[in-house]
């Protein structure tokens, strides 16, 4: 799929640069037109353009002397290079909506359709007596017409000599379409708002370097609008759920993030300290623990939209913090969930993007209700035709027929994982994420998990050993993970209290084991320590409605909605390495 | 309190008593009055002040509960079932039998659910409850008569409902005698049984709404490490609690997301997860990530991430998210707080300063119906205040008032120099003002206007035009040079909003974070430290953007009329509490 990526956008700018040299030329040439910097100047073909594109820093630097000098030359023409506020009339946007009837070389009267708009120039041709700027703000681009003539006095020359591209410009004056059609402002004046001191990077060469996407999103943003759009819907997609959940009766409760025990999932939480209390703090890893205590407390429907901390590595589906919505409602089961997760996601599926069907990364995903709903062990049965519920106990017995089953080909990952299993329970999950989970492309939620990998969920009604819960996956990934809860606090405690005990057994083995191999420095997955929410289990021994509780993932839900491969290309600032 | 308050209802019920000739109905009343009578017991006294005795006793009744559910074959049944929610059946049954007693409609079924309190017996095999739930209440009528089970079961099943209990109730919906919306139960099963003894809940709801004055004293659960320690209960028995802490907030929050959305402001996230804690002026947490081995620190403040998404095109951006800050916690501070930060490219703080007006006094109509509040500025013990939140809202210059109030000579071109830095020092010796060291030129000025101008502002005032010393971040002045753009609003002599022209000079910016680095030098340890990776953002070029930042705890305390940021807070931090017994209630 990545390599279909890859390909897609390296023939871009292919076509892009055929389109663009000419007038990219122009524009280099003006905005140094009275330097020296050899280096700047472009010459003729791909090849060189992407040699000067990945600009290095003694070229930036020279750029930013030169425009160092330019702020300096504006501020003794009286003029401010940082303006403190620009009245605009219309966004870009507006204006190419308001103005779509105007015919080819058709003008308003300046008199009585003066407009205002301000924003960065993102392109920009200078002849003798003309200048067409584009103009770029939130909404859209507009072409900016500037004409000797129009503009007062130096005005105009100060435009050619003083107005790089990155600079940001308010403009007034009327509207024209031009001969060639463009819709344009008329400018009879403009002032420069910001001046920029940093070259912007060639639209398409500055997405090469993955690392400075992320490091300078604001850059990305400004070279690749696309980025923009994909915050813009992020954002669109949170207002929804909202809207939605609210229009059930939901309300938003705020939960703490520092927490004196990190509980309600299992992962290795960040560590604080707080000094005057003079005590570690977690960061929380969960929601749930503290919405539950909303239930306890007779409130019969909450939610939060939170952010959530996990101290684990970083990859294109993992970033350490992250953002889940998480939603409770009292007296219901997962049955209830599983609705509410289709409405949630085919809402924010018609809020971005008016339809069900939709692309990721090439495959076509169809979102239209209801969708598939089978249980664990029968996506297993079908996948692999091993029936786990026949083993009764025989755990050694079910991880021959399982390694038989899965034939000799098993990656040696995947066998010393089965391996590893301690019940069956883990056997058949670990079989469901190796076998099933990569094929469930199309929304499926997968039912009754086994109990002993769901120790905040209810004990099934009808199968013994299974719990009622499930997960939702889209595209092969976890997008929800929801059951009827755990009402019962002598069972709660049993089971987070043998979490604790299995926790503490893998630590202490694997300390053991960091003693013997002397340089293994790096810490084991499990040396973090976990601690029981006593709060937690007698706020349930006050007595817990049964409620049904669901997490959902809304990085990556934003993802699939968006057509990112990558959390990274959701978060705005993601977590990044160092730089060296 | 509550035996005084529910007199004129007793006196009607015995009134009703002397008329009634029915014997059933001669029962139901005489059952009704008891309950009333009986039912008050002191709440038992709970967290730290718990007597050993009172202790003993809780843990007799855990154990006695815990038996009791042992002999159960599923206490926490799998299926509930309800058709309406509790507020939903008393609108539509009051509208529907408005002005009748005594009637049962026996042919419609209904199912509630809720928590079972306020339990009372008739003696005659009747039994009474209050099923509480989301802020609403309805009367249980469960009599062994209309009930599935037989007369014996009937008595033993309910001799074990405790209050506290969860419990689902599928019968009829109908009006006693003396006129009470009722369900008159069929079927009565308990979902979650409530293990502890619960306190008692104040009978009468409430009258609270925001922007009025209110009266702990009346709760029933007054203890406030318990009341905060454990939410859950403060949530079930002093009914202002979810008007406070949840409904009230989340009607603040849900009003400023509306009326930024409706002005075209995006809502985004940014980390709370830095590589360097700047933006603002606070010692920050710091955390560890293990397999990049990279110091993190939690944010103290969005500010740089969204200018940098301004700088990224997004000309109107909001964010409403958490800060932390490593400080002490006292009746205003929590190490965790929810704040609103907004920018808008294209502004200055002309503009930002009428939004926010517009944003708190629309803000204080909505929710309270007029611009005035009540708050207990001087504590419950006194008389609450007024404040005035009706626009336009005063303006103070900062630099002129104090000159003037404190007879100064201030002149904010040369605050730089060592000369105004004794100045002020000897005007804060000369009216006896505190300012512990170091003794830097912005905190000396900070110390006087919170002497001479912050107590000005009870109603919402506008403190304007702070020097540049005191306000790293913010532009220079367009007309008075050595000031700044800048504006704090003051509520109530607090400060609950900070707004700029944003400074959009990448040099001057450097410049700004260098003189900020001598006085971390001079021992301010929260003067803000450089973020490069911000200036290198500003490099690119900013437009000229207008910022406000405000907390919405200090928000909501001002309309909750709360002097304490942990009553706003559902889960406030709390001190450790080794000392005390795990899991004792």
């Amino acid at each position: 799929m990545d390599a279909v990526r890859l390909w897609s956008l390296s023939s871009q700018p292919l076509k892009q640069l055929i389109r663009t040299t000419t007038t990219r030329l122009v524009v280099r040439c003006c905005s140094s037109s009275s330097t020296t910097t050899g280096g700047l100047a472009p010459k003729a073909g791909g090849r060189s353009r992407r040699l000067s594109a990945s600009t290095s820093t003694s070229d930036k630097d020279a750029v930013r002397a030169i425009r160092l000098n330019k702020v300096q030359e504006l501020r003794s023409k009286g003029l401010e290079p940082y303006g403190y506020s620009w009245d605009r009339t219309h966004s870009a946007n507006q204006l190419q909506h308001v103005y779509k009837h105007l015919e080819n070389g058709e003008e308003t009267k300046p008199e009585e359709d003066g407009v205002s708009i301000a924003g960065r120039i993102v392109a920009r041709r200078a002849f003798g007596k003309l200048a067409f700027l584009t103009l770029r703000d939130d909404s859209g681009t507009i072409q900016l017409y500037c004409e000797k003539e129009r503009l007062s006095d130096d005005q105009f020359d100060q435009l050619k000599g003083l107005v790089d591209i990155g600079d940001i410009v308010g403009a007034t004056g009327s509207i024209k379409r031009t001969e060639k059609g463009e819709l344009s402002v008329y400018v009879s004046s403009f002032a420069i708002l910001t001046k920029s001191l940093l070259p912007l990077p060639d639209k398409y060469h500055g997405l090469t370097d993955v690392d400075k996407r992320y490091r300078q999103r604001y850059v990305d943003m400004i070279a690749n609008p696309e980025v923009a759009d994909v915050f813009r819907k992020r954002a669109k997609v949170v207002s929804e759920i909202r809207k939605t959940v609210e229009s059930f009766g939901f309300i938003e409760v705020e939960t703490p993030v520092l927490q004196g025990a990190a509980g309600g999932a299992e992962a290795r939480p960040f560590v604080t300290y707080h000094n005057s209390l003079g005590r570690d703090l977690y960061l929380r890893i969960a929601t749930e623990l503290h919405l539950k205590r909303m239930l306890v407390g007779g409130f019969e429907k909450v939610y939060e939209i939170g952010r959530i901390f996990r101290n684990e590595g970083i990859s294109t589906r993992h970033n350490p913090e992250f953002t889940t919505i998480e939603m409770y409602e009292a007296y219901s089961d997962y049955e209830s969930m599983m609705n509410m997760a289709e409405e949630i996601v085919t809402q924010c599926a018609l809020a971005v993007h008016g339809k069900l069907t939709l692309d990721y990364q090439g495959v076509e995903i169809h979102l239209e209700r209801p969708w598939r709903r089978e249980s664990m062990h029968n996506l297993v049965k079908e996948a692999t035709g091993i029936t786990f519920n026949e083993f009764g106990n025989d755990l050694q017995g079910a991880k021959e027929v399982t390694l038989k089953n899965l034939g000799a080909d098993l990656d040696y990952k995947y066998k010393s994982s089965i391996e590893a299993c301690s019940s069956i329970g883990h056997l058949l999950n670990e079989v469901f994420e190796i076998v099933v989970e990569p094929k469930l492309v199309q929304p499926t939620f997968v039912l009754d998990y086994p109990i002993e990998i769901s120790p905040l969920a209810k004990p099934h009604r009808r199968h013994a050993g299974l719990t009622e819960r499930f997960e939702l996956f889209i595209c092969g990934r976890e997008l929800a993970n929801a059951f009827s809860e755990l009402t019962d606090p002598m069972d709660q405690r049993g089971r987070l209290e043998e979490q604790v005990r299995q926790h503490n057994e893998k630590r202490s083995a694997a300390i053991s084991e960091m003693d013997g191999a002397e340089d293994k420095r790096e810490e084991n997955d499990e040396s973090y320590e976990v601690t029981l929410d006593d709060d937690f289990l007698t706020a349930l021994e006050y007595g817990m409605p049964p409620a049904s509780g669901m997490g959902l993932g809304i990085d990556r839900l934003v993802m699939l909605l968006t057509n990112s491969a990558s959390i990274r290309d959701v978060i705005a600032f993601p977590v990044l390495k160092i730089q060296q | 309190m509550a035996a005084a308050e529910s007199t004129p209802y007793l006196e009607e019920l015995r009134r009703l008593l002397r008329m009634a000739e029915h014997p059933s109905t001669i029962g139901l009343i005489s059952s009704e009055i008891r309950s009333l009578e009986i039912d008050q017991p002191p709440p038992p006294r709970l967290g730290k002040e718990a007597s050993p005795a009172a202790e003993e006793a809780n843990q007799e009744y855990y154990e006695n509960r815990l038996n009791y559910i042992a002999t159960l074959q599923n206490p926490y049944p799998h299926e509930s079932s309800v058709s309406k929610t509790i507020t939903e059946y008393v609108n539509e049954y009051e509208a529907l039998l408005m002005d009748q007693q005594g009637v049962h409609l026996e042919n419609i079924t209904e199912s509630l659910a809720g928590m079972a309190m306020r339990q009372r017996s008739s003696g005659t095999g009747c039994f009474f409850y209050d099923l509480c739930g989301n802020g609403a209440r309805v009367q249980i009528y469960a009599s062994a008569r209309n009930s599935e089970m037989v007369r014996s079961e009937f008595l033993m099943f309910h001799s074990n409902v405790k209050r506290g209990d969860i419990v689902n109730v599928t019968g009829f919906p109908g009006k006693t005698m003396v006129g009470q919306i009722s369900i008159f139960a069929r079927s009565f099963v308990v979902l979650a049984p409530c293990l502890h003894m619960m306190p008692t809940v104040n009978p009468r709801g409430t009258e609270w709404s925001p922007g009025r004055p209110r009266n702990p004293e009346t709760y029933s659960l007054r203890d406030q490490e318990t009341r905060y320690r454990k939410r859950h209960l403060d949530l079930r028995t002093n009914p202002d609690v979810e008007h406070i802490v949840i409904d009230t907030r989340s009607e603040i929050t849900f009003y400023i997301r509306q009326f930024l959305r409706n002005r075209q402001f995006r809502e985004v996230d940014t980390p709370i997860l830095h590589t360097i804690a700047s933006g603002a002026t606070a010692r920050p947490f710091m955390t560890h990530h293990n397999e990049l081995d990279m110091q993190l620190y939690m944010r103290i403040a969005p500010e740089l991430y969204l200018k940098q998404l301004v700088v990224g095109g997004i000309e109107r951006v909001f964010e409403i998210g958490k800060q932390f800050r490593n400080e002490g916690i006292d009746l205003t501070h929590n190490p965790e707080f929810t704040t609103c930060e907004f920018y808008q490219a294209y502004a200055d703080y002309n503009h930002m300063m009428e939004l926010t007006q517009e944003m708190f006094s629309g803000m204080v109509k909505e929710l309270t119906g007029g611009y005035k509040i009540m708050y207990h500025s001087n504590g419950f013990d006194k008389d609450p205040i007024q404040i005035d939140f009706t626009p336009p809202f005063r303006r103070i210059d900062m630099i002129e008032e104090l000159n003037k109030f404190a007879n100064l000579k201030i002149n904010p071109e040369d605050l730089f120099s060592e000369e105004a830095n004794n100045a002020l020092k000897a005007a804060c010796n000369k009216y006896g003002i505190q300012c512990p060291p170091p003794e830097t030129t912005a905190r000396l000025l900070d110390k006087l206007v919170g002497h001479f101008l912050e107590e000005q502002c009870v109603n919402p005032s506008f403190i304007i035009n702070h020097p540049e010393i005191m306000s790293p971040l913010a532009k220079g002045h367009r007309s008075r040079p050595g000031l700044t753009e800048r504006f704090e609003l003051f509520v109530n002599k607090h400060e609950l909003c900070d707004g700029y022209t944003e400074l959009n000079n990448p040099i001057v910016q450097r410049q700004r974070f260098a003189n900020q680095l001598k006085d971390r030098q001079s021992g301010d340890d929260e003067a803000m430290p450089l973020d490069e990776g911000f200036c290198r953002a500003l490099e690119y070029g900013m437009p000229p953007t207008g910022g406000v930042g405000f907390g919405i705890d200090r928000l909501c305390m001002l309309l909750t009329d709360s002097l304490n940021i942990k009553e706003v807070i559902p889960f406030p931090t709390m001190k450790p509490q080794d000392q005390q017994r795990a899991g004792s209630s």
